[in-house]
């Protein structure tokens, strides 16, 4: 019982204390020379991105794997990991506009990095909502999975419109031939934890995720097991008296 | 059923131009309500010669990205489970009847963008440059919308939420295209070389297609 709970309570215990050292070596940090204290945003809309494109390519090998073996727990992975790609693309593009206000004067511009990573939030918007619109299992992994490989095509995308087109968004910040754009080692200690944490952050939600989606169809699967009253059965012959 | 796999691609093609010769949803439907959209526009932004002359063409790709993809879906989605039964005990290979379904999208496509193309020179005074590689953009953006409504339309089929759907997938999945075809006019106005963005859509369109292809059987089967 008691190793049950340390189970169940592991992946909080891990949330909590990856967050707790981000936050505070983010805090502790110097101010950026020219943003101030506004580069603090920094800390969690780079992981945040960063989280965006490792789910969307989690969904991709959930799908592949899905079509290739048909065994329903890649699907799950997939959609796990869909789901949370989703709410961190979310998260990113909120921080961003939260930056962009002081920074460049507007919420929004329509630079590709920004544009495209809007329409890869849509892009599996669309992959959730397709999962909703069928009951069975297998169909919805079947069809969910092909969508899962076709919406991979963003990532690639979004993450080198700022090599490929002159944008007014910066370019990477971490992964670069010629090693990090930040000097600062506080900076980049910070940021990597950062990465890190929500890496950690990730990996726990995926295992309580997926664990509720299985839930899921074990619940579908015996609510369908079990004899229900076939419609109309209550309904009786009205007696209109011809027998008397 | 056991022809070549060419045969049976012309098989599908021939039964959806014919279904289309008579009911007429591209013809009857889609095309007069794109070129509304068209007519619209002006009356939301202004009438401005020189204004429409600017926005012309980019309105006019919006217009083909965001109606024709309605022509290569219905095709795809108006099957019924009966009928996609029927066409596999029949023995159509799967794969086949994705390329003849894509082939008579992408021939009904083509019908959209010249039709809704004059419309959109008339309205908009839009100036028609480079024919040889705007042939070429039209053709590889109605191959590729009627890739993608095609592979969609079977992934959203017999769906709870049917091709209310649709929209969601296509739209943002066909921006490549959209960026192709726009950048592509604007490189043949200003004189620049347009291959980088032809070879990018034709990148997309092969991609989809192979993604297509190879998950035929997969979604047939669910």
């Amino acid at each position: 019982m008691q190793a049950q709970t340390r189970n169940r309570q592991w992946p909080w215990v891990a949330i909590g204390l990856s967050l707790a050292v981000a936050f505070t070596l983010s805090m502790v940090s110097p101010a950026d020379s020219v943003q101030g204290d506004l580069v603090r945003i920094m800390y969690v809309h780079v992981p945040a991105a960063w989280l965006a494109y490792l789910a969307f390519f989690v969904t991709f090998v959930g799908s592949v794997g899905y079509l290739t073996t048909k065994d329903l727990r890649w699907d799950r992975i997939a959609a796990a990991s869909a789901e949370i790609g989703v709410y961190f693309t979310g998260l990113a593009i909120a921080l961003g506009m939260i930056w962009a206000k002081p920074t460049w004067g507007v919420w929004w511009t329509w630079d590709a990095r920004l544009t495209l990573t809007a329409i890869m939030f849509f892009v599996y918007l669309g992959y959730l909502a397709l999962r909703r619109t069928t009951d069975d299992p297998v169909i919805r992994a079947g069809r969910s999975s092909v969508l899962g490989v076709l919406g991979a095509l963003q990532i690639p995308l979004v993450h080198f419109s700022v090599v490929w087109w002159r944008t007014l968004h910066q370019p990477p910040s971490l992964v670069r031939p010629d090693g990090p754009a930040i000097q600062d080692p506080l900076m980049l200690t910070a940021l990597i934890v950062g990465v890190l944490a929500f890496t950690i952050v990730y990996g726990s939600l995926m295992v309580k995720r997926i664990e509720l989606i299985k839930l899921d169809d074990q619940k579908a699967a015996i609510e369908q097991s079990i004899e229900r009253p076939v419609a109309g059965e209550a309904v009786t012959v009205p007696d209109l008296g011809a027998s008397s | 059923m056991t022809t070549g796999f060419w045969h049976q691609v012309s098989a599908v093609v021939h039964r959806d131009l014919l279904r289309e010769r008579r009911r007429g949803d591209v013809l009857w439907i889609t095309i007069p309500f794109g070129a509304i959209a068209l007519l619209l526009i002006p009356l939301a932004v202004g009438t401005d010669a020189i204004l429409l002359r600017q926005i012309g063409p980019g309105m006019y790709w919006v217009i083909v990205m965001l109606f024709g993809v309605l022509v290569s879906v219905g095709k795809a989605s108006n099957e019924t489970l009966p009928q996609q039964d029927a066409s596999a005990l029949l023995g159509l290979d799967p794969a086949a009847g994705f390329v003849g379904r894509a082939t008579s999208a992408t021939l009904l496509l083509l019908i959209f963008e010249v039709v809704v193309g004059v419309v959109a020179v008339g309205l908009y005074d839009v100036s028609i440059i480079g024919i040889p590689w705007l042939i070429v953009t039209l053709i590889i953006v109605a191959i590729g919308l009627a890739l993608l409504g095609t592979l969609t339309g079977s992934i959203v089929n017999s769906t709870s939420a049917g091709t209310a759907l649709v929209p969601l997938l296509v739209a943002p999945l066909s921006v490549p295209l959209l960026l192709g075809a726009t950048q592509s006019y604007e490189g043949l106005r200003l004189g620049h070389s347009i291959l980088s963005w032809v070879l990018l859509m034709v990148a997309v369109v092969l991609i989809v297609a192979i993604i297509g292809v190879l998950t035929a059987r997969p979604l047939q089967e669910t």
